[in-house]
C-alpha cells in the first residue's frame, strides 16, 4: 500500500523536548488518527510534516518526495488546519479567501461556497470576531476548498461542540468516498476515532509507540481485572502498568492472547479505549525511569 | 510570489488610504522631498514586515505553497515597489502642486537611501523581533549624541555637507557607481535574510 | 441491506459486519451477482471507519462468500448448493431445538409440538 507521509528515523531536540528515532509512515486512501497526551511531540510531528520545522536529522517524504527540491508541489497538494487561528484578524473571510485563492493552481470557488454554506459562514464579518467553532470552520473551508490529496488537521474538533464534531465527521466520511485522499489528524478526544480512524499512531513522550489498524489496538490490548493474589513479580512483568487498591487490580497488556492463557478464566478481560492505552502507558513509562 | 507582494498591498489599503493625502499634505507645507520620501517608503514597509510578523501568521505563509526564499524576497521586492511608489507620488505632487520637476538625482537619493536603510533593518527584523527596533534606534541615537559631542562634533555638518557634494557631483560614473554599490549592498542583505529566515522555527 | 451495528458488544465491529453479511447470502437475501455497497460507502453508512469494512469484506471473501473486481466493486458468489442446503439446515435445527426447549420448559409433549408444527404448517401453504 502507498504511503503518503513517511518519516524515517527522525530526531529533533529542543530545549528539554526531544523527538527521537521517530519513524511513522501514513497509508494512502485512509484515516490516521495520532494520540498522545499534551507536549509529547504531536504538534512538533505536524510542524516537521508540514516543514515548518526541520529534522535535525533522518528523512521526511511526503507523496513520495522530499521538502528539498519540491517544496511547492507538495505543499499544493496539501490542505491544513491548526488549532490556533492563523488567518490575519483584521480582515473577512472573503477577503482571507482572496488572500489564500492565488496560491492555490487547483482552487475550487465553488466548493469554498458550498462549505461557507454549509458552515452557515459570514463573508463580510472581520476573522477577529470569530468564535473558537466558527475559527474551524473558515480553516476547514478553506483547506478543503483546493481539492487537497492530503488532509493535515492539528486538534481539529477541540473547542467544538458535540454536534458540530458529528457534523464535521460525515464530511469527512464524504471526502474518504473516492479513496484518493488521506487525512492526518492529531487529537486528544479519542472517541472522535471511533467513527472514523483506520490508523491509530500513539506518540509518548517523542517517542512512537504504535502505528496501527484500529480493531488490531482493540485485539491486542486489553484491560485486565483480577484479585491481589494473582499478582507477583513474575506475573506483574506481563503488563504494561499496573493500578492496584485494596479491591483489586486493573492492568493494561498489549498481549490478550497471552494474558488469557496465563489467567485464564480468574481474570476479567475488556475491551480498552484509547484513553485507557494512553493512561497506563503514561503511568507505565513512569515507573520505569 | 507575485501573490505575497499583492498581498502586502491588499492588507494595507487602508494604511496606504491614510498616509497617501498625509504624504500630499507634507508636500503642500513645502517639507524636504527626499526626507518624505525616505520616511514614508520606510514606514510602509515596515508596516508590511509587522502585518506577518506574528509566529501564526508564518506558519500561514509557510503551509501555503511558498518557499521561504519567496516569503523574504517578496518582502525586499515589496519593499522597492513601495519606495517607487512614494517617488512618484512625490514627482507628480511636486508637479502639480509647486509645477516643479523633481530632479533625478534627488530620487536617486531616495532610493538609495531606502534601500540601504532597507539593507540594515530587514536582517535585524528577521534576527529579532520589531519590538526590539524601537530599543535598538534609542540605542543608535544614543551612540549618535554621544560621538556627535564627544568625538565629532561637527558630524551633523560634515553629512550634510556630504549630501551636497553627492547632489552635486558633475560625472554621472559617481552616480553609477554608488547605484551600484547600494544594489550590491541590498542584495547582499535579500541574502542573509534568506539565511536567517530559513532557520526559523515557528 | 440492513446491518445493525452494536457498539457495546464484545465481538468486534467487522466481525458484526461478517456475520450479517454472512446471513443475508446463506438465507437468499443478498442472491448470487449481486454488487454490495462500496467499503467507503457501507463505512460513511454505518458511520464506521474504511477499514473496518475493509476488513470484513476481507473475510467474506477468503471464505468464498463474496468476491471482487478491481474498479468494479465486490459481489456476491455463486454458493455451493450442497454446502448452503446444509447449512439451512443447521439453521433450521437450532431453531427447532429452541421451539423444543420452550416446549419441554412449559411440559409439551413431542406429540402436541408435532400438532402444533402440521397446523402451522399447512396454514402457511
Amino acid at each position: 500500500m502507498e504511503n503518503v507521509i513517511e518519516l524515517q528515523h527522525v530526531q529533533k531536540s529542543f530545549d528539554g523536548f526531544q523527538l527521537k528515532d521517530f519513524s511513522v509512515t501514513v497509508k494512502k486512501g485512509f484515516v490516521t488518527g495520532f494520540i498522545g497526551g499534551n507536549g509529547v511531540g504531536k504538534s512538533t510531528t505536524i510542524k516537521l510534516i508540514m516543514n515548518l520545522l526541520q529534522p535535525d536529522s533522518g528523512t521526511i517524504s511526503i507523496f513520495g518526495l522530499n521538502y528539498k527540491e519540491h517544496e511547492k508541489e507538495i505543499k499544493q497538494r496539501i490542505g491544513f488546519v491548526f488549532d490556533e487561528n492563523i488567518f490575519y484578524e483584521n480582515v473577512t473571510l472573503a477577503e482571507m479567501k482572496g488572500i489564500i485563492k492565488p496560491a492555490y493552481l487547483n482552487w475550487d470557488d465553488n466548493l469554498f461556497n458550498h462549505y461557507v454554506q454549509t458552515f452557515e459562514l459570514p463573508l463580510n464579518k472581520k476573522i477577529k470576531a470569530f468564535s473558537k467553532g466558527m475559527m474551524m470552520k473558515a480553516s476547514l473551508t478553506i483547506a478543503l476548498s483546493h481539492h487537497a490529496e492530503l488532509i493535515i488537521m492539528d486538534e481539529p474538533t477541540s473547542g467544538l461542540d458535540p454536534i458540530f464534531r458529528r457534523e464535521l465527521l460525515d464530511i469527512l466520511h464524504d471526502l474518504m468516498q473516492d479513496g484518493d485522499k488521506t487525512i492526518f489528524f492529531s487529537t486528544h478526544i479519542t472517541t472522535d476515532l471511533d467513527r472514523i480512524a483506520d490508523y491509530i499512531t500513539f506518540i509518548h513522550n517523542g517517542e512512537h509507540i504504535f502505528t496501527k489498524e484500529f480493531y488490531k489496538v482493540e485485539e491486542e490490548y486489553a484491560i485486565v481485572k483480577g484479585g491481589m493474589e494473582l499478582l507477583d513479580g513474575d506475573t506483574e512483568q506481563e503488563f504494561i502498568a499496573i493500578r492496584k487498591s485494596v479491591h483489586g487490580f486493573v492492568a493494561l497488556t498489549d498481549n490478550k492472547t497471552r494474558i488469557e492463557n496465563i489467567f485464564g478464566e480468574t481474570v476479567l478481560i475488556e475491551k480498552p479505549t484509547l484513553e485507557d492505552i494512553m493512561f497506563y502507558t503514561k503511568k507505565g513509562s513512569e515507573k520505569h525511569v | 510570489m507575485f501573490n505575497l507582494i499583492r498581498k502586502d498591498f491588499v492588507l494595507q489599503k487602508t494604511t496606504l488610504m491614510i498616509m497617501i493625502p498625509v504624504l500630499v499634505v507634507y508636500l503642500f507645507l513645502g517639507t524636504s522631498s527626499i526626507w518624505i520620501g525616505i520616511v514614508f517608503s520606510i514606514v510602509i514597509t515596515i508596516n508590511a514586515y509587522t502585518i506577518d510578523e506574528k509566529s501564526s501568521i508564518n506558519m500561514l505563509l509557510n503551509s501555503l505553497p511558498y518557499t521561504r526564499k519567496e516569503i523574504v524576497s517578496s518582502k525586499y521586492i515589496g519593499a522597492f515597489i513601495f519606495t517607487c511608489l512614494v517617488v512618484f507620488i512625490i514627482f507628480i505632487g511636486n508637479l502639480i502642486i509647486h509645477q516643479e520637476i523633481t530632479i533625478w538625482k534627488d530620487i536617486l537619493l531616495i532610493v538609495s537611501l531606502v534601500m540601504v536603510a532597507i539593507s540594515f533593518i530587514f536582517p535585524f527584523l528577521y534576527k529579532f523581533k520589531s519590538q526590539y527596533m524601537l530599543t535598538s534606534s534609542l540605542v543608535l541615537f544614543a551612540i549618535y549624541l554621544v560621538v556627535i559631542t564627544l568625538f565629532i562634533p561637527n558630524l551633523n555638518d560634515k553629512i550634510e555637507e556630504f549630501v551636497q557634494m553627492l547632489l552635486t557631483l558633475q560625472t554621472a560614473q559617481y552616480y553609477l557607481f554608488i547605484a551600484l554599490l547600494v544594489m550590491a549592498l541590498y542584495a547582499c542583505s535579500w541574502l542573509l535574510s534568506i539565511r536567517i529566515y530559513g532557520k526559523k522555527v515557528f | 441491506m440492513q446491518i445493525l451495528i452494536s457498539n457495546s458488544s464484545k465481538e468486534p465491529i467487522y466481525g458484526q459486519i461478517y456475520v450479517q453479511i454472512k446471513k443475508l447470502i446463506l438465507t437468499g437475501e443478498l442472491q448470487e451477482g449481486q454488487l454490495l455497497p462500496s467499503m467507503r460507502q457501507l463505512a460513511k453508512d454505518l458511520e464506521i471507519s474504511v477499514i473496518t469494512t475493509k476488513r470484513a469484506y476481507e473475510e467474506l471473501e477468503k471464505n468464498g462468500f463474496i468476491y471482487s473486481i478491481v474498479g468494479k466493486g465486490s459481489f456476491v458468489s455463486e454458493q455451493n448448493m450442497e454446502m448452503m442446503k446444509e447449512r439451512k439446515m443447521k439453521v433450521i435445527e437450532e431453531k427447532l431445538f429452541v421451539a423444543i426447549q420452550n416446549g419441554k420448559e412449559m411440559g409439551l409433549s413431542l406429540a402436541e409440538l408435532k400438532e402444533m408444527l402440521t397446523l402451522l404448517y399447512t396454514e402457511d401453504e
